[in-house]
């Protein structure tokens, strides 16, 4: 027990970012592999798919397969109510809880992915963010129904409609926070694994909706740098950027990338293991005590190893 | 894991960072940056060509030595920095902030007589 008293507190922050959070399950599998505990998972719209399944204690191989099937036509289906009452919203008046896309699909890998399962049946804390429609606040949703968080956190504007949580209307995490570390802080993490995703900018704008998803994707991209560095540089902690590189524009349509994706997540995770395994050394003072699969299962502290998805128990 | 050498360059210092950057390292070079700007060496150079890596905490130490080295007239500039730091330094803002150089002489260079004139003041 002394060991874990002294053992840093690892967090996985998982920010913004649609199809391209799939990248965490590139993370997700190297951490496993390696035997690399985590106290603490943080999620933000598509981070948060991820950071709830991976605190429920969800196998990484298991989140992959669900990933290289799930985003297939999730949002193809137009809702064509929503279309229409948004056109005639001067006679028939106008519903903020409103989106472009069906929902149906959505709902569906909610359900597959989560059930009836609530933040209590996390094996490490988890919390998701997501932002009020009405008063811009950034909202830490940390209990109740993992499924409605969710969903409140990936709510993209215009496109899926906002969801109600605790009396509140919610949408995408992304438009006040696209990289929660303020919550991995709040919460005592000393090593933060923040993967965050910027989107690039259109080689072309040939649409209205094209037009306004270059403006937020501006917004969203300086946001998350402002995050960063603002974190970076006032707190004591750790904060280990992963932003995986894309060598194109990923849209969600583009579900053919999926394993690309996740090959870039492992990427960057690769590229900061050395670093990270001497944090971890150093601050237990005991050696190398994370490495790879069957390696150090003897050196971790008990608490830790019942921490979630990152369990040998568990695969 | 960290080596640090100082270099004075006429009324410049340069000071050769070499290694890794990080929450380990980070006390010793913001150390060895405080003790030249104590000394009264507050135009300082950083020779990061031989820094592969950089945290959090290091940013912190730059940040603080700049911070330090401005509010005695001087300043800290970044020389030879490699492509993976670069990429911390673009994402932290971090470039909007500091002046960096290809070359450590240029570094060297843009220290003027003004600086050097201002920064005698100063101290």
């Amino acid at each position: 027990m002394s060991e874990r008293a002294h053992s840093p507190r690892i967090a996985v922050v998982v920010g913004s970012g649609g199809m391209k959070c799939a990248a965490a399950v590139g993370m997700w599998k190297v951490l496993h592999r390696e035997r690399i505990p985590v106290d603490l998972a943080v999620g933000c719209s598509g981070g948060a798919i991820y950071t709830a399944a991976m605190a429920l204690g969800m196998h990484p191989e298991e989140a992959e397969r669900h990933t290289l099937v799930m985003w297939e036509g999730l949002f193809r289906q137009i809702h064509y109510r929503s279309v229409f009452r948004s056109l005639l919203s001067r006679w028939l008046g106008f519903n903020e809880r409103t989106g472009l896309i069906d929902d149906r699909a959505i709902a569906r890998v909610m359900e597959t992915l989560y059930g009836d399962a609530t933040f209590d049946d996390t094996r490490i804390p988890l919390h998701l963010a997501a932002t009020d429609l009405h008063t811009g606040e950034r909202v830490d949703l940390d209990s109740g129904r993992i499924a409605d968080a969710v969903r409140a956190s990936i709510a993209i504007p215009v496109l899926l409609r906002p969801w109600r949580v605790g009396g509140r209307l919610l949408v995408d995490g992304g438009a006040s926070d696209p990289l929660p570390i303020s919550i991995a802080i709040r919460e005592g993490a000393d090593i933060i694994l923040a993967m965050g995703f910027e989107t690039p900018p259109r080689a072309q704008l040939d649409s209205l909706l094209s037009l306004a998803g270059q403006t937020t994707s501006i917004a969203v991209n300086h946001l998350l740098r402002s995050t960063y560095a603002f974190y970076s540089a006032v707190h004591h902690a750790e904060v280990i950027p992963l932003l995986p590189s894309f060598d194109q524009p990923i849209r969600l349509s583009d579900t053919h990338l999926l394993p690309y994706i996740i090959e870039q997540g492992e990427r960057a995770i690769e590229a900061e293991l050395p670093y990270l395994r001497r944090l971890i050394a150093a601050a237990d003072g005991v050696g190398d005590r994370a490495g790879p699969a069957g390696q150090g299962e003897a050196a971790r502290g008990p608490a830790r190893a019942a921490a979630g998805t990152l369990d040998a128990e568990t695969t | 894991m960290l080596e640090i050498r100082v270099e004075p360059r006429g009324h410049v210092t340069v000071v050769v960072i070499q290694g890794s950057v990080d929450g380990l390292t980070a006390d010793s070079l913001l150390g060895a940056l405080q003790k030249e700007v104590a000394g009264g060496r507050t135009r300082l150079v950083a020779d990061l060509s031989g820094v592969e890596y950089t945290s959090s905490a290091g940013l912190r130490a730059l940040l603080a030595t700049v911070k330090d080295a401005r509010r005695h007239g001087g300043d800290l500039r970044l020389a030879a920095v490699t492509v993976n730091v670069r990429k911390v330094l673009d994402l932290s803002g971090f470039t909007s902030i500091l002046k960096l150089y290809d070359e450590v002489d240029a570094a060297v260079g843009s220290f003027g007589a003004a600086d050097r004139a201002a920064g005698e003041e100063a101290i």
